[in-house]
């Protein structure tokens, strides 16, 4: 199969070797910047401690040594799959981590749902009616969700949802209710992003030489629309797809901290606030995992739709 | 031509490749008539504007005092101090002049945080986009690092290196989005080198770098107007987020941020402390958006042929 | 393929474009809001897990109910010995018994696990421990499991948040199953209050599981057990039916982690929880204001105060300028009206429910005029003061304080940083931190040495100040058991720091908590929640 061959093989290598480093590069940036911060110790002691209690945790954490030590000591815990332990809980980082991210991939998928089957209808429509009232007001309807501020969005559901109407709870788990709030407010951020991109996209189609030529050989719009346009600009809003569940896995964290929803958003901005650097650490090398995997995935198939791509890799 | 081009992942090379099909004429400047309909929007950030360069004329000096026993009170209350149309924040201070003069802050953190993420972001974009190879896949990957840690944790770390204050809340913010420029303005530069007139005028011999300005820069323009379009809303709440964490503009400095963050409590309650920043941030993204989607239509000839 | 010559072929004629384009759309919308429904119907399924109802209408308390208690965050670790900030300790002093706990009226330690002790000689203790208690997996407690409790929170491996706490204490031993011997490093004279936050653990059950197992499988003598935790969101507690004391009335009671204030007042008035912790006084003053849901508060020992910085290369090493700041301030403008009543003045850093306390201490005046007065008389012109801060302490007091700062002549600059970076500063020996700090003390003590020492003593990690005659005081304070002289010793300490102001005391803290109509609780002053004490329908 030509797919196979070495100038594709070649430049999978390449980005693959590209993606170990830069997950590597993200993880040493954050571990340096984490130690130019505060010191944990004084936040692990209690109001009555004294400079050698402060001093002692120092040293039991190993924050004491010298930072090359410490990247070095924490580089080779990586190896072995070793991704530290919690300054606050004294449990592995991994357990925590594991603990809190099933909920929040149930928050970004249902999210990514919503804002996927509500953006994707909004962009065609305000493509196709650009020139009528319809297309034109979405837009700026879209554009709501993007300059709003996600909390007020969170506290006015909140308000009106849970405290005067009680149809569903404002907070915790408990059952498919207590996710819509939640999945709406974190929906309302990306749900503009993919229309903008889906409209952008189908605009671009629609001026394409192809539309055209079907359309003057007689063909329905509808069967221009759904056979060829659709297709084609699916694919920017599928990479796009792809890379918002990276970035919904790292961030929802003021969703989650308003709706109590135990996710690792909410668990990173509180680590963050410890300083408890293990947890911080192996979040961050958890999310730019998905984030370069994801780019890598979406450049693959990229390569693979476009033959272009392959035949010159390397070159 | 799509302008969130960027959000696509980076092409590998296409040397040489003819992009999807495209009329082969460069763009017509927009005449002076074709922004007729972009009028009002024009009007609206012209009072932003006026309003951030001189706030005394509107509403006097600011008004930092805390005037306890003024606290929270609704739009319209009358107080010693006069009326207050928009009402009193947490700490009796007047909103409607904290707004005005909070306009000034937030909009120059946001216009300087966009200007020069834009700068540094698209410059470096159209280098990787021009001189591909390890340079230009240097940069792209050091842009994929950084865009793969969380914005609350760079925000922090910055921030808490640099001391907060307003140039540096600018720094960190730039610091945080160039990325997305560079995104931008490397896919555009790799459509645009596959141009008819690029290869004509290199093959002419023009000079890579006067390609580059004549050529390149003119194409990869406008999406990333776009992009900026989009970001300056993005700055504000961003400011907001770190205000909240208290590492934004220190108080009393008003700025739409640090009162978005502070009303935040008082949602249920003392709706005006953020309903009207919020209101000021969504009429200000809103024209600077539709702006900018003007703008791109007037200089994308693909639009232009769709309007024939 | 050649493109069309006529580019207005591109425009279908007008018939042609309802149709498609409208029955892609709803293909589009049906689809999308299946898929969207399916998949939330999915993730949905694996959340279930079922909210326990607030019963209680009706006279008298309700046997067997259950009731659910908003945090401010989850707890950290179901080991006692650990850390203990209020939303850890709020669950785990349920799941075990106290050495002592406080009488609600005076607060004076009383028995519990301990039924009495003696004072043997000035640096050592004899309790007698209860022998009808037994631990949920059935094994009995005995004055070495106490003896362990303690040991253990001293030993350095296990990185305690609570050893200064116990510090004092330099060995305890079990002389039987029922008496306990307890030696201090010298005469402690607070050792039998921080006994009363002293969790006792089952020894076999810990030395054979750890203190992870003891964190994930917390086995106490208390009135509840653990039966289910969710990481991050909520532990729920089960009463013990072989509990050695009065059963409780609440069967079941659920911990909910909600970090933000808001949504968890959203959850009081929406009914969800029955209680909420950490309340602000503006969110007091709005259930006040024609909701159901009622506002409990109780003064506590806690205690807002400023640090000044007597030390550095500022200000306020000048004691004009700290007395000028000191008369600067408008408390009662600060309690009234930011604090909406929910505090009360002090005259001193300590709050009349510390030992120490000297009677008859009047309230910090507010004097501007003299504040100005004094500022011309330190002869330092335009002072400027330096306001470090971070996001933990309220903005709004850190701002009115400016604000009243300025009103008589300071300029005051706040720098807020993140928690660990401000405590960095703060406590530097370099003493270069800025002018002045804002600060919340609690001890949970109940005594002027728990504020006194750590805050003003010469070369501890907040103190910018040194007077030897104060340090002689509180040296000779801690180490005495002789009520008198203590009284005495604090009396002398405190007029000094009122004198010289290496820190101003701003107010006494209430604790706030929004509950159902129907709980039956008071709050006592050093915040703790004993579900035992709590029932519903009274």
């Amino acid at each position: 199969m030509s797919f196979l061959s070495a100038g594709t093989l070649r430049f999978l290598a390449g980005r693959l070797g590209q993606a170990v480093i830069q997950v590597l590069g993200v993880v040493t940036i954050v571990f340096i910047l984490l130690r130019l911060t505060g010191d944990p110790a004084a936040l692990l002691v209690p109001q009555q401690a004294t400079a050698e209690d402060i001093a002692r945790v120092r040293e039991q954490l190993g924050l004491d040594q010298p930072i090359w030590i410490q990247y070095l000591d924490y580089l080779g815990g990586l190896l072995r799959f070793d991704f530290g332990y919690s300054f606050i809980q004294n449990r592995p980082a991994l357990t925590l981590i594991g603990e809190r991210l099933p909920f929040t991939v149930d928050l970004a998928l249902a999210a990514l749902v919503l804002s996927v089957a509500v953006g994707v209808p909004v962009g065609i429509i305000s493509a196709v009616y650009r020139k009528r009232i319809a297309g034109r007001v979405l837009m700026p309807v879209v554009l709501v969700g993007q300059s709003m501020p996600a909390f007020w969005l969170g506290l006015l559901l909140i308000l009106i949802f849970s405290v005067n109407l009680r149809w569903l709870p404002a907070t915790g788990v408990d059952g498919v209710t207590s996710l819509i709030l939640p999945a709406v407010t974190l929906a309302s951020l990306s749900f503009a992003t993919i229309a903008r991109i889906t409209r952008s996209s189908f605009l671009e189609q629609l001026s394409a030489d192809y539309v055209r030529t079907a359309r003057s050989h007689g063909a329905g719009t509808g069967r221009v629309l759904f056979g060829h346009v659709l297709r084609n600009a699916s694919i920017p809003v599928v990479t796009l797809v792809g890379l918002e569940i990276a970035s919904l896995l790292g961030g929802a964290v003021i969703t989650e901290t308003i709706f109590a929803w135990p996710g690792i958003g909410q668990l990173t901005v509180q680590s963050i606030q410890a300083n408890d650097f293990p947890v911080v650490q192996a979040i961050v090398l958890l999310v730019a995992i998905v984030y370069i995997a994801a780019n890598l995935v979406t450049d693959i198939l990229y390569s693979v739709i476009d033959p272009r791509v392959r035949l010159t890799a390397g070159k | 031509m799509t302008s969130e081009q960027g959000l696509r992942p980076t092409p590998p090379s296409i040397p040489d490749a003819t992009p999807a099909p495209r009329p082969p004429r460069k763009r017509r400047l927009p005449r002076l008539r074709d922004f007729r309909s972009a009028l009002p929007f024009v009007v609206i950030l012209g009072i932003y504007i006026v309003v951030a360069l001189v706030p005394a004329l509107f509403v006097g000096s600011v008004d930092v005092a805390a005037e306890l026993s003024d606290r929270l009170l609704p739009p319209g209350s009358v107080t010693d101090t006069g009326t207050h149309f928009l009402g009193t924040d947490q700490l009796g201070r007047d909103v409607l002049n904290r707004l005005v003069f909070g306009t000034r802050v937030s909009l120059t953190i946001a216009v300087s945080a966009v200007v020069f993420a834009g700068l540094v972001g698209t410059t470096l974009g159209v280098i990787a986009g021009t001189y591909r190879g390890a340079l230009g896949a240097l940069i792209m990957r050091l842009a994929d690092v950084v865009l793969s840690v969380p914005f609350f944790l760079l925000a922090i770390l910055t921030v808490v290196a640099l001391g907060p204050s307003l140039v540096n809340v600018v720094i960190c913010l730039a610091l945080v989005r160039w990325p997305r420029y560079t995104r931008v303005a490397y896919g555009q530069t790799l459509e645009a080198g596959g141009k008819e007139f690029v290869t004509s005028a290199t093959a002419i011999g023009a000079t890579k770098l006067w390609v580059v300005l004549r050529h390149v820069v003119p194409e990869v323009l406008p999406s990333v107007i776009v992009v900026a379009t989009l970001e300056l809303g993005t700055m504000v709440l961003y400011e907001a987020s770190l205000s909240f964490i208290g590492l934004g503009v220190q108080p009393p400095t008003p700025s739409w941020g640090a009162m978005l963050s502070d009303g935040r409590a008082y949602i249920g309650t003392a709706w005006w402390l953020t309903t009207f920043p919020g209101l000021a941030l969504f009429v200000l993204v809103l024209s600077v958006n539709l702006l900018g989607d003007f703008v791109r239509d007037r200089l994308d000839p693909s639009e232009q042929a769709l309007r024939q | 393929m050649p493109t069309p010559a006529t580019p207005a072929l591109a425009l279908q004629p007008r018939a042609h474009v309802p149709r498609g384009p409208k029955r892609v759309i709803r293909r589009l919308l049906s689809t999308g809001s299946m898929a969207a429904a399916g998949a939330v119907l999915v993730a949905g399924c694996s959340l279930s897990s079922g909210v326990p109802s607030t019963s209680g209408e009706g006279s008298g308390p309700v046997a067997d109910a259950s009731i659910t208690i908003d945090l401010s965050n989850y707890p950290s670790t179901l080991d006692p010995a650990l850390q203990y900030d209020e939303s850890t300790y709020s669950v785990y002093r349920n799941i075990y018994d106290q050495l002592l706990r406080r009488d609600p009226k005076t607060l004076e330690p009383t028995p519990w696990i301990a039924t009495e002790w003696e004072n043997t000689s000035p640096t050592e203790w004899t309790f007698t421990i209860r022998d009808d208690v037994t631990f949920s997996d059935g094994t009995p407690l005995t004055a070495s499991d106490v003896a362990f409790s303690i040991s253990r929170i001293l030993d350095p491996a296990l990185n305690s948040a609570q050893f200064a706490n116990f510090s004092a204490i330099a060995s305890a031993e079990a002389t039987s199953p029922t008496e306990l011997k307890v030696t201090t490093k010298a005469p402690s004279p607070t050792l039998l209050t921080y006994l009363t936050t002293l969790s006792i653990v089952p020894q076999a059950y810990v030395e054979e599981v750890g203190a992870e197992g003891l964190n994930s499988a917390p086995v106490g003598s208390g009135p509840y057990t653990l039966e289910a935790a969710t990481a991050g969101s909520e532990v729920r507690l089960t009463r013990n039916d072989s509990w050695w004391s009065d059963a409780p009335s609440i069967e079941d009671v659920v911990f909910r982690s909600v970090p933000d204030a808001s949504a968890r007042l959203a959850d009081l008035q929406s009914g969800t929880a029955t209680l909420a912790l950490g309340l602000t006084a503006d969110q007091a003053i709005q259930l006040e204001s024609g909701t159901d849901v009622e506002v409990l508060s109780a003064p506590t020992e806690r205690v807002a105060y400023l640090g000044l910085n007597a030390l550095g290369d500022t200000a306020t090493s000048d004691p004009d300028i700290r007395e000028a700041i000191k008369l600067a301030i408008d408390y009662d403008s600060i309690i009234d009206n930011l604090l909406g009543g929910y505090a009360s003045p002090v005259g001193t850093i300590l709050t009349p429910l510390a030992f120490g306390y000297p009677d008859g201490t009047s309230d910090n005046e507010y004097d501007p005029d003299r504040a100005k007065a004094l500022i011309e008389q330190s002869g330092i012109q335009d002072p400027e003061l330096v306001f470090p801060s971070s996001p933990s302490y309220d903005p709004q007091i850190i701002q009115a304080i400016q604000s009243d700062l300025e009103a008589v002549g300071f300029s005051v600059s706040i720098e807020n940083s993140d928690q660990a970076t401000y405590l960095k500063k703060v406590q530097s020996p370099a003493h270069d931190w800025g002018s002045l700090r804002f600060g919340l003390w609690s001890c949970s003590c109940l005594d002027a040495d728990g504020v006194l020492y750590p805050l003003f003593r010469t070369d501890t990690i907040w103190s910018s100040w040194s007077d030897p005659d104060f340090d002689a005081l509180v040296d000779h304070a801690r180490t005495t058991l002789d009520e008198d002289e203590r009284v005495a010793d604090y009396e002398q300490a405190v007029s000094i720091v009122s004198e010289q102001t290496p820190g101003i005391g701003l107010y006494q803290v209430d604790a706030i908590y929004g509950a159902a109509p129907e709980l039956d609780w008071t709050p006592d002053a050093v915040q703790s929640l004993f579900v035992d004490q709590m029932s519903l329908g009274g």
